[in-house]
């Protein structure tokens, strides 16, 4: 109502610095509850993709065997991305209702609080990428300039897990088991994206339903760049942002209706 | 002067909900969206519209539920109105819950960061102000131990001191003058006090009315949500009041008329009002009740309490058989908490000087129930205290004075 009046896009360059301090303190805060609260603090978000991968590696190459080469680098790639997609929505969908204090300050912008919580996901992602290079030269891949593409994808990710999260958050006000819900179909979906299969197994007449699901080709293409040296299927990569530039604004409308909402109802 | 903040027929509703509304996503896919959707719209603010300037304060005042806190979240922009329209020029400050931002895991160094970068510095700021945010709070030993060990106290003074420190152009305060100790309380009224001079509009929410009247420049009486009265405190406070005293009468039960101790006729609803919760028993007036006119007074109220009440409010005031007051005093005005009362008990007041002209006045008591809610018991013009004076005339006051002559007359021949 107030801010009709000023032009969106003035309003927005003069806030500019205020919310990139912002969102710094507050990715700041979170990186240090974290520390805080676990003996292995930051070491804990690396352990644990790590036995994830151990145990695909004991089961597909040990118990079922799986031809795939590179195994262990083509798996950790996997877990990686799907590792930050899937704790920032689980994150995301309780922000509003765990960050009633602050959403009360006034002027606060709370359409903030689940881009905090991506960008905390992307710094853990960054700090795993040196084990993820590791495990790449110890399978003998060849990095190629290719791999400078790398922060497109993470943008394109990164997008994708706010326009998810802004939803889900939003979700979330309305009815409180969203994130146990959430849980189960995270777990299937984990399946139905190649993190520790092949693309290649996947029957030509389920393709048009199996890729659908957009982690599918952002996996895949983080492949591409990091193992194989190919360019990345741009089609696909395509699609999704112009899908992410239509579906960002509604659901970031959404979320705001929704945590004003949250605030005025208690 | 220019508006610092500018409310034009305010309107908020709330939305109430079936009270089989299904709260997960389960029960909402087995039973069906309907009950999704709210059953009504319930204002809690209607045609509201008031506006401060900068350098100005307001009070507003009302019972619990009167929209009070609705208005707050409007100002802060927490909650958008769904009528009318709000301006406000400048960076937003706000007192209200302090400290709940804060997180306790995290340093009180930290969470002065984040709170004062929350609500609109820069981190360059924030570092430059630090050390005057730590050493207001006098928390200088402890900034660096996680804030989950301090104190309310500190917390509160903590939170007090980012957000004066912030250099908020509008102030939202929302009764917390009434926590942490003294000196801490009037440490917050001299810096708000000091904010206001510097052109700080400053919005204080109260149910206290002495303090509206004592602090605000105008105020503004909600009740149930809409503007029962705006303007000068001391009016407001007066309508506020004189509302609160038709609200006894409503409560006010029968109860058979009684002779008070000087033998006058005690008539429910005529000099008689409250609940009767806790009754006036006896008054005295000593040292008696013809006095003259440069003598002290003392009243003694003797009470009986039937069950424990908790913060009872003694007032005194003496008046004119027209209704004027001339003297009103009252155990809050005076800071006296009192204790839980019951059964019987004696309460004085001591005047030192009345210096009333002569003639006759009435002693009127009361006892009010915590916040002035409504009245207990409350005796108008039953108690009759003549004063006399061989001075009489249309005056009121009647101190101690001198009339003294000197004559310039010789002066004026000699030039």
């Amino acid at each position: 109502m107030i801010s009709k009046s000023m032009k969106p896009l003035q309003k927005l360059s003069w806030r500019l610095p205020y919310l990139w301090d912002l969102l710094r303190s507050l990715v700041d805060r979170d990186m240090k509850l974290m520390y805080k609260r676990s003996a292995l603090g930051i070491a804990w978000t690396l352990i644990s993709p790590l036995l994830q991968l151990l145990v695909f590696v004991f089961v597909f190459q040990v118990v079922i065997k799986i031809d795939l080469p590179q195994y262990s680098s083509y798996v950790f790639t996997g877990l990686l991305v799907w590792n930050w997609f899937q704790n920032c929505l689980f994150q995301a969908t309780g922000v509003i209702i765990n960050s009633r204090p602050l959403i009360r300050q006034p002027g606060f912008p709370t359409a903030i609080l689940p881009v905090v919580v991506v960008t905390t996901g992307l710094i853990h992602f960054v700090l795993a990428l040196p084990i993820l290079v590791a495990f790449l030269l110890i399978d003998g891949v060849k990095l190629t300039p290719l791999v400078l593409l790398l922060p497109l994808l993470q943008l394109i990710q990164f997008a994708l897990t706010v326009t998810f999260s802004y939803f889900l958050a939003a979700l979330n006000v309305t009815f409180r088991d969203t994130q146990h819900t959430l849980g189960v179909v995270l777990q299937l979906f984990f399946y139905l994206t190649p993190i520790f299969y092949e693309l290649k197994g996947i029957p030509a007449k389920y393709w048009y339903i199996y890729g659908l699901n957009p982690l599918v080709h952002i996996v895949t293409a983080y492949r591409q760049i990091l193992m194989w040296g190919v360019q990345p299927d741009w089609l696909a990569l395509a699609i999704i942002s112009g899908i992410i530039l239509i579906l960002l604004p509604i659901s970031y409308q959404l979320f705001k209706r929704q945590s004003l909402r949250f605030v005025e109802e208690i | 002067m220019q508006d610092a903040i500018l409310v034009e027929n305010v309107g908020k509703h709330f939305q109430r909900y079936h009270a089989e509304r299904p709260l997960t996503l389960m029960e909402a896919a087995l039973r069906g969206f309907r009950r999704v959707k709210p059953l009504e719209k319930r204002w809690a603010l209607r045609n509201v519209s008031f506006e401060v300037a900068a350098g100005e304060m307001i009070g507003v005042i009302g019972h619990n539920g009167a929209g009070k806190s609705t208005l707050l979240q409007l100002l802060g922009k927490v909650a958008h109105p769904n009528e009318g329209r709000i301006k406000m020029r400048g960076r937003v400050g706000a007192l209200l819950d302090l400290g709940a931002g804060f997180h306790g895991d995290l340093t009180g160094r930290e969470n002065v960061f984040v709170t004062a970068i929350v609500t609109g510095l820069s981190r360059r700021e924030v570092a430059r102000r630090l050390d005057r945010i730590v050493e207001f709070a006098e928390l200088e030993e402890f900034i660096d131990n996680p804030v989950r060990t301090y104190s309310t106290g500190m917390m509160m003074r903590l939170a007090f001191s980012v957000a004066v420190h912030t250099d908020p152009q509008i102030l939202l305060v929302d009764e917390f003058l009434s926590v942490g100790d003294l000196s801490f309380q009037s440490k917050c009224l001299n810096c708000i006090a000091e904010m206001k001079e510097q052109g700080c509009a400053i919005v204080l929410v109260s149910h206290d009315v002495s303090q509206v009247e004592r602090l605000c420049d105008r105020a503004l009486w909600l009740k149930k949500g809409t503007v029962m009265a705006y303007g000068e405190p001391t009016v407001v406070a007066g309508q506020y009041t004189m509302e609160m005293r038709s609200q006894t009468q409503q409560r006010t039960p029968h109860h058979p008329i009684q002779l008070s101790a000087s033998g006058t006729e005690l008539r429910v609803n005529e000099n008689r009002f409250g609940s009767m919760e806790v009754e006036i028993i006896n008054v005295q007036l000593l040292p008696a009740s013809e006095i003259n006119r440069s003598d002290g007074l003392n009243v003694t109220i003797e009470y009986l309490a039937s069950k424990p009440v908790e913060m009872p409010i003694f007032s005194v005031s003496i008046s004119r058989e027209d209704g004027q007051v001339f003297f009103d005093s009252n155990t809050q005005n005076m800071g006296i908490t009192l204790p839980i009362i019951q059964d019987k008990g004696k309460i004085g007041l001591q005047i030192e000087r009345l210096d009333l002209i002569g003639g006759r006045y009435f002693i009127n008591v009361g006892i009010y129930a915590a916040d002035w809610e409504y009245a207990y018991d409350f005796h108008w013009h039953v108690y009759s205290l003549t004063v006399k004076s061989n001075i009489c005339g249309t005056g009121v006051l009647s101190p101690p004075c001198q009339w003294e002559l000197k004559s310039l007359a010789r002066s004026n021949t000699k030039s």
